[in-house]
């Protein structure tokens, strides 16, 4: 799909692809010293999706993430020093400490939870759509979830659940189809599924073009606000190498976006996926677009490092919560 | 004897078992790390790497245990075991029963439990106290390598559904591990150290934790008897009663919240059938009442540590050297 979209909402994706690139790399960079930060499951090589669902979405739509969930947050304009001080268990942090990496979650952004169980945050999804149903203001759910929920059977359910009621949900199905995984489901696509549940399906886009994606996503949004009914999308995505490390790894260095103007500097065996990074591509489209110049994307580059320097610095600042705070909370 | 880490024992244990009987398979990978490698190589055919669909998975046990077939399936961290509560606890655990006996259920259900560190609210429960709520389920807790080897081979024999569960924290630690082939009997505790003043009551990772506490308490010149029950159900409430008699104060630790917690039928039992010999108080020394948080000073204070145990162990030897007073009926 070759999206015409303006200037300035390509750069409005291409900020929040970068701010994300950014701060899993910066992840990775602090890890050694905060190992404690434990298994990290980083949305590198998905950037195009959370920003493209980011910028697409309206203030009080709902967003239910995968365990992958520090994109989603970032492009829907969490507080990156929140977000990194939950990271670290900090009293700073966007859940107070007590949620982590894999369950950051902010209620004036639209994350009211976050599941890091398979099909948990998507079935949850389904019932947040059902408390916006009829409400003023056509609020959507999202919901995203990779290929690998597709196997549960909590998904049957709630998509089941989401056509039977007509519930205002939009699924999006990021499909990074992990070769090892392979045998997941017994079915030519994904989308098979929905469909015999009567759920409406866009053709599957391309997950690494950010402007396919958001094109695909806005259409989604207005026909869910027009019609109440649920929609199901699939980006597909180029699984980035490092998604199965235990412990963050950059295997495919820190992200140079000069190579977005100079394919030389693409090489050795991290050149293909250079080629194909969401993030550089965005960038080669907004040069080619004349969108956007070397110098836009440097001083967007330079605005974003400023503000995770903050952030770190807002993070690694903030104490940990006290250890009998612990026992507070368990009941409203 | 030859010294193997947790991980290697445990599957040395289940390649002798599936060595010694042709028909067992196992249903899910990744319970060995590195060692599970053997299993691969010795019985390529009898090992079904499954999608993730817990429910299914566990019911494909089941299933097949029906027709005769002993199985294993491994759920990864049991947390993820919850969402095949219903196989396990309505079909495999009643099934013998419902048929007057007609019908045998030899499947083995594993998983990883416990706080792991990191884990937050979703990847660090400890389903044992639960599991061991539903009759029918035997309920397994191996402490160390040598323990690991000989109840999976037991379980793996056992015509009985079973719940086996170990702690993450345990599977590097090595032990002394016979070569051979050896069961350890269901229902018949362990005495880890022999003391005179405390009996401290532990299973999975508890018990090193309670080892540690007994070195503390040792200096101290407080001898504790650490027992290991190694099955939750059966559970060898004699022998456990028996420790008590000798030393005349219980400490139960646990790594279940205290409500409906192994800790609290230890005591409950102790009270009932030796409420006679106690000396002092009994003592509990359980997980706290909440969700665990992520941030790790939360996290560590909702466990039980040597430190908190080896206090609850002085309380009761202080209590009864101080007062010299009868317990307090209330006291359990």
């Amino acid at each position: 799909m070759a999206a015409r979209l303006n200037g300035k909402l390509r750069l409005g994706l291409f900020e929040r692809m970068l701010l994300i690139r950014r701060f899993e790399e910066m992840n990775i960079e602090i890890w050694p010293r905060h190992s404690y930060m434990g298994r990290q499951h980083l949305y590198i090589g998905h950037e195009a999706i959370a920003a493209a669902v980011g910028l697409a979405t309206k203030r009080g739509d709902i967003c239910n993430t995968t365990h992958r969930n520090h994109g989603y947050v970032l492009a829907r304009g969490v507080d990156p020093g929140k977000a990194l001080a939950e990271i670290l268990g900090r009293e700073g942090g966007t859940n107070g400490g007590r949620g982590g990496p894999w369950h950051i979650s902010d209620k004036a952004h639209g994350f009211l939870t976050t599941s890091a169980q398979l099909g948990g945050g998507l079935a949850l999804g389904v019932g947040a759509g059902f408390g916006l149903k009829g409400k003023r203001g056509k609020r959507v759910s999202v919901v995203h979830f990779g290929d690998g929920t597709m196997p549960e059977g909590l998904v049957y359910e709630s998509f089941n659940m989401a056509s039977v009621l007509a519930l205002p949900v939009l699924f999006v199905c990021e499909n990074n189809a992990i070769p090892e995984r392979g045998g997941l489901l017994a079915v030519k696509h994904w989308d098979d599924v929905p469909r015999a549940l009567s759920i409406h399906c866009e053709p599957p886009v391309d997950g690494n073009d950010a402007g396919a994606v958001y094109a695909v996503v806005d259409k989604a949004l207005a026909r869910i606000r027009r019609t109440g009914k649920p929609v199901f999308i699939q980006p597909n995505v180029k699984a980035w190498p490092g998604s199965h490390k235990a412990v963050p790894e950059y295997t495919t260095g820190v992200t140079d976006l000069a190579m977005a103007w100079d394919a030389k500097r693409a090489k050795g065996p991290n050149a293909d996926w250079n080629r194909t990074d969401p993030v550089l591509r965005m960038a080669r489209v907004l040069l080619r677009a004349k969108q956007a110049t070397r110098g836009d994307i440097e001083a967007v580059d330079a605005k974003i490092g400023r503000r995770l320097k903050a952030a770190l610095a807002y993070a690694e600042a903030s104490p940990f919560p006290k250890p009998r705070s612990a026992l507070r909370g368990v009941y409203a | 004897m030859p010294k193997k880490t947790y991980a290697a024992a445990f599957v040395d244990g289940i390649n002798r078992a599936m060595m010694r009987d042709p028909d067992i398979r196992l249903i899910g990978t990744g319970f060995g790390g590195r060692f599970e490698g053997t299993l691969h190589r010795n019985y390529p055919s009898r090992i079904v790497d499954p999608p993730t669909s817990e429910g299914a998975m566990a019911a494909l046990g089941t299933g097949a245990a029906l027709t005769g077939m002993p199985t294993m399936v491994h759920f990864g961290t049991s947390a993820f075991m919850l969402e095949a509560w219903n196989q396990i606890c309505h079909e495999a655990a009643v099934s013998h029963y419902m048929t007057s006996g007609d019908i045998d259920v030899p499947v083995t259900f594993h998983g990883f439990h416990g706080v792991r560190v990191g884990g937050a609210p979703q990847h660090s429960t400890s389903p044992q106290a639960m599991a061991a709520n539903m009759p029918g389920l035997q309920v397994v807790l191996p402490s160390s390598p040598h323990d690991a080897k000989g109840l999976i081979m037991s379980a793996l024999k056992s015509r009985n559904p079973t719940v086996f569960l170990n702690h993450t924290k345990l599977m590097g630690i090595e032990g002394e591990v016979p070569t051979r082939a050896y069961e350890l009997p269901f229902g018949k505790l362990d005495i880890k150290r022999r003391g005179r003043d405390v009996t401290i009551v532990a299973t999975s990772w508890m018990v090193q934790v309670s080892l540690q506490a007994a070195a503390l308490l040792a200096e101290d010149g407080i001898s504790a008897e650490v027992v290991d029950p190694r099955t939750a159900v059966p559970l060898d409430m004699k022998g456990i009663v028996r420790s008590v008699r000798k030393t005349g104060r219980l400490v139960c630790v646990d790594e279940t919240p205290e409500m409906c917690s192994i800790a609290s039928e230890v005591a409950a039992g102790v009270v009932q059938h030796g409420f006679g010999a106690l000396k002092a108080p009994i003592e509990r020394v359980c997980r706290a009442p909440t969700p665990t948080p992520f941030s790790p000073p939360l996290e560590r204070f909702t466990v039980p540590q040597p430190e908190t145990i080896a206090d609850a162990a002085r309380k009761t030897v202080g209590r009864g050297r101080r007062r010299g007073r009868r317990p307090r009926r209330t006291s359990a």
